[in-house]
């Protein structure tokens, strides 16, 4: 299989503490993957570590044929990595439009993907010269999205999308993801199982800084059991 | 948005800025029209030179998270490097060659990864050749430079000092000692010996970084561009080195200040530059060394300008656009000022000097306006304001938030400069302008709001202000209602007060006026 | 058996106790060695131990100071700019009390407890409004007014304004003029004191929560911690110990520089916390020798430019012991015994092939 983003055996420490020992993640190019597990199983420091903000000390992380572990995580995002983390962090000094003009690579990357991002978040163009402050939770998730669409990025690391969001604006939400899937494969951290496993094709199971299981999402559905061992939900 | 949503929000910022507003006006009803025009306007010099220190120490904090406390020392670095090209062009020129020969070297940072990467020595060699590199690179420069010939001026005979030389320019007297000549050392010899120990400095250097970079692509000819640019340059220096000397001690006095305004900010773009990728750099896990760091770097950079300069206390002589004295002095208006280039003006029968009270203000508005224009309307400033809110995510976009930081504190250090020889012809230099400055500055952002660029500047703005007033009331003294007591405040209260306006903001709004709430 | 009890109740602080003992004989021993016996130097005889004792009373002076910092700064991570205002106070209240009112030892100690509690009342009523970066540029503020009522010429007969003040005499058994071997015993004493004390209260629960509020101050409030009175007591034993040691200096200095009170002693405290490494108390201690030394002998030997070469240290002590002396020993101690064990078996090895 092609795989677009492999994690090989990454253990990552913050401080002394040992967060990763050990997680394996292989994305298949053009799908969306989640990666699944408890409240501090270590499934944020995985893609903080994918990116190289939290950098691992063991192990190798391989996108699109290269070995990047161990890049500053600039140059890591500049390969073609999008980032939308937990908490949005939009911008609150810059209007919508500098959000979104500011992950521009190259010049122009903005206007050349205007329609695309609109066509996915019809709300953000009567927004944009509001200041990054001035949006509700479901805005900022929209504008981070779109943020990490700006420029031409092969994978997108998606960090909790639905946190915090009313079920009208999940169901949008997750319109927006199945549809830019069809271009850029989507990896995601969801703690809302119903979410992940309607959106997912393949999951991953981390649980205590190791990844203990992964497959096709079809699969894990009809397993309960495994379901309520490492997810707790029923 | 709404205006009472707007007063709700922001009630106690109207309630302070009200206050001062009303002390501002008891202030002025106080004094007579002239004396009240003459304060306003050194409170605004004051002012704008406090914002050339405070805006580039509120960039560098926002972003970088480093409070730098050698600030106030690059500003009176500013000053006097300033000063330098100013009263004694040929030291000046004298200089560049040697300084373009050495940095030349570091221009060459691509090679020497590579060259540092293929590991050439093992083992213990690998941590001794550092060492020795830059103890050989030394002694190289340092015998050199010994014997390399520079016309400098003494602070040990007072003939020579920069006071009697500053004096005597100001008196259109300075007449330049003929140019130092080549004595011990053969300029061949001499050229040659700085290229190698500039390399070999550079080199030394990049080995402690073995390793740690990733190796970048292929040699092209750009790694070999700057190095060509610099070698270059300091070979036409050289050659050219009389001929512009004299070019430079002809010069009309202004386009010479302008020169050396340009000069004073290109060394401090410089000095910020190498301060944050060789030392600052290191330290961005373990900020409070920063802080033991730039007081280090504060205490080595006075010494330095005390060794250099001595301690006495002089002031740079004004371009000829501020220094007529003719008969037609003090003009009393802009056009006679602009005929006569009158050093003083009558406005509103107060008689002020025009330099100190109009030009250096202007400076600070017109500084203000293009700094505001970067942050706001370039990708650069863009990348700042974002950058101030959220480091990581900034890099999480793929932004060289490095190179970032490296502009933005070079910025912050020009900006410094620039200050510091703008108030070498108004305040004088001294060996400790910068710190008074630097204090003036942590107080101006601290009621402004720390990380807040339009704080900055009304933080400054209060603090030039206020001192001024409170100076003028010490000579005119304030009369206590109801009593025959003429109250004069004493100099300690001066800085008192700021501090106090400080204290009182910071207590009713704990991020200053304009600081956005956490 | 009593006697290895003995031993190894010893060994644990074996590194303590063997400071300990060479500042007890350090005076006789330096007096030995300029042909002072030590019977001379117990008589307080003019000589090089006498000066020795006063280079060390000082630094026993700056070193409570910096305990009292690394208190709060260190442990409690509490930045304040204000803290030479802490010393200051005990310096000149000390010097007017014993001067202007004739008060007597004992007396003038009870003021100075007060006025210690006072100040960190006052440091503690903004503590509720201001943090970080903030508190510290409030404490300047308050320790700046302080400094100026002490410049101010209003007040100098008491303070003697921008001079200092002058003329304090000590009382007459532990003057440091005839008596300053027992001076150089009593602030010995006084730090080890502090020093225990400080050690019980880091490691009591109390000096835990302080710990735990610097490492992250939300956290402890939700534990069901009110940091507010943990940081109030740390700064109250901090300014305690600091105005202490402030009545130490005036005893033993003839004059009380309104330096002092200024932002650069503060500097001072944060130095030598920084040298010897931050929250770790022993790095208070080392701090201090190194800082006092390096000082006076740059300026003894080198002169005017000496605090060039200071400057210059203390960038390479950033840069080469990235967590102060004593900080950077600890993280590295295991992995420089391991290198003075290989250079002693290449030692041994070279030995025996002889």
């Amino acid at each position: 299989m092609n795989h677009l983003l492999e994690v090989q055996s990454i253990h990552t420490f913050i401080g002394q503490y040992h967060i990763l020992q050990g997680v394996d993640v292989r994305v298949p190019k053009g799908s969306i993957t989640a990666l699944l597990g408890r409240n501090g199983a270590g499934k944020t420091t995985t893609l903080k570590t994918i990116l190289g903000l939290t950098p691992p000390r063991q192990g190798k992380v391989v996108f699109e044929g290269r070995e990047i572990n161990g890049m500053r995580s600039f140059d890591i995002a500049a390969l073609g990595i999008g980032f939308v983390p937990e908490h949005r962090a939009i911008f609150r000094d810059l209007s919508v439009e500098e959000n979104l003009k500011i992950a521009e690579r190259r010049k122009g990357d903005y206007t050349r993907k205007q329609d695309f991002l609109f066509s996915l978040f019809p709300d953000l163009k009567r927004l944009i010269n509001l200041p990054g402050t001035h949006l509700s939770g479901g805005q900022q998730q929209m504008l981070a999205i779109a943020r990490a669409l700006v420029a031409d990025n092969r994978l997108l690391l998606i960090d909790e999308p639905s946190e915090g969001l009313a079920p009208v604006l999940i169901e949008q939400l997750m319109q927006a993801i199945r549809q830019l899937s069809a271009e850029t494969t989507v990896v995601l951290v969801e703690q809302n199982f119903l979410v992940a496993s309607q959106l997912a094709e393949y999951y991953v199971i981390i649980e205590e800084g190791r990844s203990v299981k992964q497959g096709k999402m079809k699969d894990l559905v009809n397993d309960k059991a495994t379901i309520h061992r490492y997810l707790g939900a029923a | 948005m709404n205006l009472s949503i707007f007063f709700r929000k922001n009630l106690m910022l109207l309630a302070i800025l009200a206050v001062l507003a009303g002390l501002f006006a008891a202030a002025a009803n106080g004094m007579e029209s002239s004396d009240f025009v003459i304060t306003l306007l050194r409170g605004l010099s004051v002012g704008s030179l406090t914002f050339l220190v405070a805006s580039g120490f509120s960039l560098i904090f926002g972003l970088l998270d480093v409070l730098n406390l050698a600030h106030g020392t690059l500003f009176m670095i500013g000053a006097y490097i300033g000063w330098t090209v100013y009263v004694r062009p040929d030291t000046f020129v004298d200089l560049l060659t040697p300084l373009a020969l050495v940095f030349s070297g570091f221009m060459l940072g691509d090679v020497w990864t590579i060259l540092s990467t293929r590991s050439l020595f093992a083992g213990g060699t690998k941590r001794v050749l550092p060492w020795a590199g830059i103890l050989v690179s030394a002694l190289i420069l340092v015998g050199v430079l010994r014997s390399y010939p520079v016309s400098i001026w003494n602070p040990e005979d007072y003939a020579q000092s920069p006071v009697s030389i500053s004096y005597l320019a100001g008196q259109g007297q300075n007449i330049l000692p003929p140019p130092a000549a080549f004595g011990s050392i053969s300029p061949l010899l001499a050229l040659a010996g700085l290229l190698l120990g500039g390399l070999l400095l550079a080199f030394s250097l990049s080995l402690f970084n073995a390793g740690k970079q990733a190796v970048s692509k292929r040699l092209g000819w750009r790694s070999f561009a700057g190095f060509g640019a610099f070698l270059l340059a300091g070979i036409v220096f050289f050659v050219f080195n009389d001929a512009l000397t004299a070019f430079l001690a002809a010069l009309n006095t202004n386009w010479l200040f302008l020169t050396a305004v340009t000069v004073a900010v290109g060394a401090g773009i410089g000095l910020g530059a190498l301060m944050e990728t060789t030392l600052i750099r290191p330290l961005y896990i373990r900020p409070i060394y920063q802080l033991m760091l730039t007081i280090g770097l504060s205490a080595i950079g006075i010494e330095m300008v005390r060794a250099v300069w001595g301690r006495p206390e002089f002031t740079m002589p004004r371009p000829e656009l501020f220094a007529g004295t003719g008969e037609a002095c003090p003009a009393t208006s802009l056009s006679d000022w602009w005929q006569y280039h009158c050093s003083t003006m009558i406005l509103l029968d107060g008689r002020i000097r025009v330099y100190n009270e109009i030009f250096v203000p202007i400076v600070g508005l017109v500084v203000l306006a293009g700094v505001w224009m970067l942050l706001q309307r370039t990708r650069l400033g863009m990348v700042i304001r974002a950058g101030v809110q959220d480091r990581e995510m900034v890099e999480a976009l793929g932004i060289n938030v490095r190179r970032v930081f490296t502009l933005v504190f070079a910025l912050g250090v020009g900006l410094a400069a620039l200050g510091g020889v703008l108030a070498a012809p108004s305040i004088g230099l001294s060996n400790m302008m910068g710190e008074s400055f630097l204090l003036n500055a942590l107080i101006a952002l601290a009621i402004g709001g720390l990380t807040s660029y339009p704080g900055a500047a009304l933080g400054s703005l209060l603090v030039g202000l206020l001192q001024q007033f409170i100076i003028k009331y010490g000579q005119i003294g304030i009369p206590i209602p109801f009593t025959d007591i003429i109250f004069k405040p004493t100099p300690p209260i001066v800085p008192a007060s700021t501090i106090l306006l400080m204290v009182v903001v910071l207590l009713i709004l704990p991020n200053g006026l304009l600081g956005k709430k956490e | 058996m009593a006697k290895n009890k003995f031993f190894s109740a010893l060994k644990p602080n074996q590194g303590s106790l063997i400071t300990l003992a060479v500042f007890i004989l350090l005076p006789f021993v330096v007096g030995l060695f300029n042909g002072a016996s030590p019977a001379q130097v117990w008589t307080n005889g003019s000589g090089q131990s006498k000066f020795i004792q006063g280079l060390a009373i000082e630094i026993f002076i700056l070193a409570l100071y910096a305990l009292s910092y690394d208190l709060i700064f260190g442990f409690t991570g509490l930045l304040s700019f204000g803290h030479s205002m802490f010393f200051a106070v005990g310096a000149y209240l000390t010097g007017i009390l014993l001067k202007n009112f004739g008060f007597s030892l004992g007396a003038t100690f009870g003021m100075i407890f007060l006025a210690g509690i006072l100040q960190a009342l006052l440091f503690g009523m903004v503590l509720p409004r201001v943090k970080g970066i903030t508190f510290a540029l409030v404490t300047l503020g308050m320790a700046s007014v302080f400094h100026v009522l002490v410049i101010s010429s209003e007040l100098g007969p008491y303070t003697g304004s921008d001079v200092g003040l002058q003329g304090v005499v000590a009382p007459e058994f532990i003057s440091p003029a005839s008596q300053r071997l027992r001076l150089y015993f009593v602030t010995l004493a006084i730090l080890i004191a502090v020093f225990m004390l400080y050690k019980r209260f880091v490691n009591s629960p109390t000096g835990r929560v302080c710990t735990a509020i610097r490492e992250n101050e939300g956290r402890a409030l939700m534990l069901g911690y009110n940091t507010f009175y943990f940081k109030l007591a740390a700064l109250a034993l901090s300014s305690l110990t600091a105005a202490l040691a402030g009545m130490l200096h005036t005893i033993y200095q003839p004059i009380v520089s309104p330096n002092v009170a200024g932002l650069g002693y503060t500097v001072t405290a944060l130095l030598i916390i920084l040298i010897g490494g931050v929250g770790t108390l022993n790095g208070a201690l080392v701090g201090a020798v190194v800082f006092r030394l390096l000082d006076y002998g740059l300026r003894r030997y080198i002169g005017e430019s000496a605090s060039f070469i200071n400057g210059a240290v203390y960038v390479a002590i950033v840069l080469f012991l990235p967590f102060g002396i004593v900080g950077t020993w600890r993280l590295k101690s295991a992995q420089i015994r391991q290198g003075w064990e290989r250079l002693a078996k290449l030692w041994l090895i070279g030995n025996r092939r002889d």
